[in-house]
């Protein structure tokens, strides 16, 4: 599955640990999303569409 | 206190606690390293309460789940492949059985837990019949424990005993073939 994690974060201003913190996981973890290494569960989907208050549509999308 | 305090505290308690093993062995007392390990295990306990921060997130418990199903397939295979190792190398020491056994049993133990452990979150959480499911592993578990101390015991067997093997309780095998020295 491939993200814009990384697009909307930076145009958030936010660092991987800032979001990291935000959505309660470790940074790494946002890091091997942001490579698309990692599909989060749908709780973590939601955490950090919330956090960079975007959909999660607009956020992920399914090969 | 950050999570990389918590990692240097934890990694001085190991060293700690490795050399305080190592003088107990060489001492021969086994009261000092239990009370170590329990003492430890409260502090490190205590101390990660107080870390601010995530010290595991979903991915790490994912990551977990997968080397622990590895793990557990690596320690069968071996255990069992030595298993028999020791069982064709009985004859040139009998105290190999014993490890065999042992080996065996472990293995069986293992599987059987991560058997228990899984059904428990695969299927027991969603169950409302927890109470029956519960008792009957427990049951389970005492039945295994029982039959472990049973094979361990060592109330059947055969002893060396001044160049002759006496039967000790009731075994029901042959007394060894090897030399009784």
């Amino acid at each position: 599955m491939d993200n814009y994690i990384k697009k909307f974060r930076q145009q958030k201003g936010l660092t991987q640990e800032q979001l990291a913190q935000q959505v309660g996981v470790r940074r790494e973890t946002i890091v091997f999303l942001e490579q698309g290494k990692y599909n989060p569960s749908l709780n973590l989907a939601y955490g950090i569409a919330k956090a960079l208050k975007v959909k999660i549509d607009d956020l992920f999308i399914l090969k | 206190m950050t999570i990389k305090q918590y990692k240097i505290i934890k990694l001085a308690v190991v060293i700690i606690i490795a050399f305080i093993f190592s003088q107990s062995v060489i001492a021969q007392n086994f009261f000092i390293p239990v009370a170590t390990l329990v003492v430890s295990a409260l502090i490190l306990l205590f101390l990660r309460r107080r870390v601010s921060g995530v010290m595991a997130d979903e991915r790490d418990y994912q990551s977990g789940g997968r080397a622990a199903i590895l793990a557990i397939q690596i320690y069968s295979w071996v255990a069992v492949i030595f298993m028999f190792w020791l069982y064709s190398m009985q004859d040139t020491n009998p105290d190999y059985e014993a490890i065999a056994i042992a080996l065996a049993f472990s293995t069986c133990i293992l599987l059987l837990l991560y058997s228990f452990i899984f059904t428990y979150y695969n299927k027991f959480k969603l169950t409302n019949k927890k109470f029956l499911y519960g008792g009957l592993i427990v049951l389970v578990m005492i039945i295994l424990l029982l039959l472990t101390l049973r094979v361990f015991s060592g109330e059947d067997n055969w002893i060396c005993k001044n160049g002759e093997w006496i039967k000790h309780g009731q075994p029901d095998w042959p007394a060894p073939t090897v030399e009784c020295k």
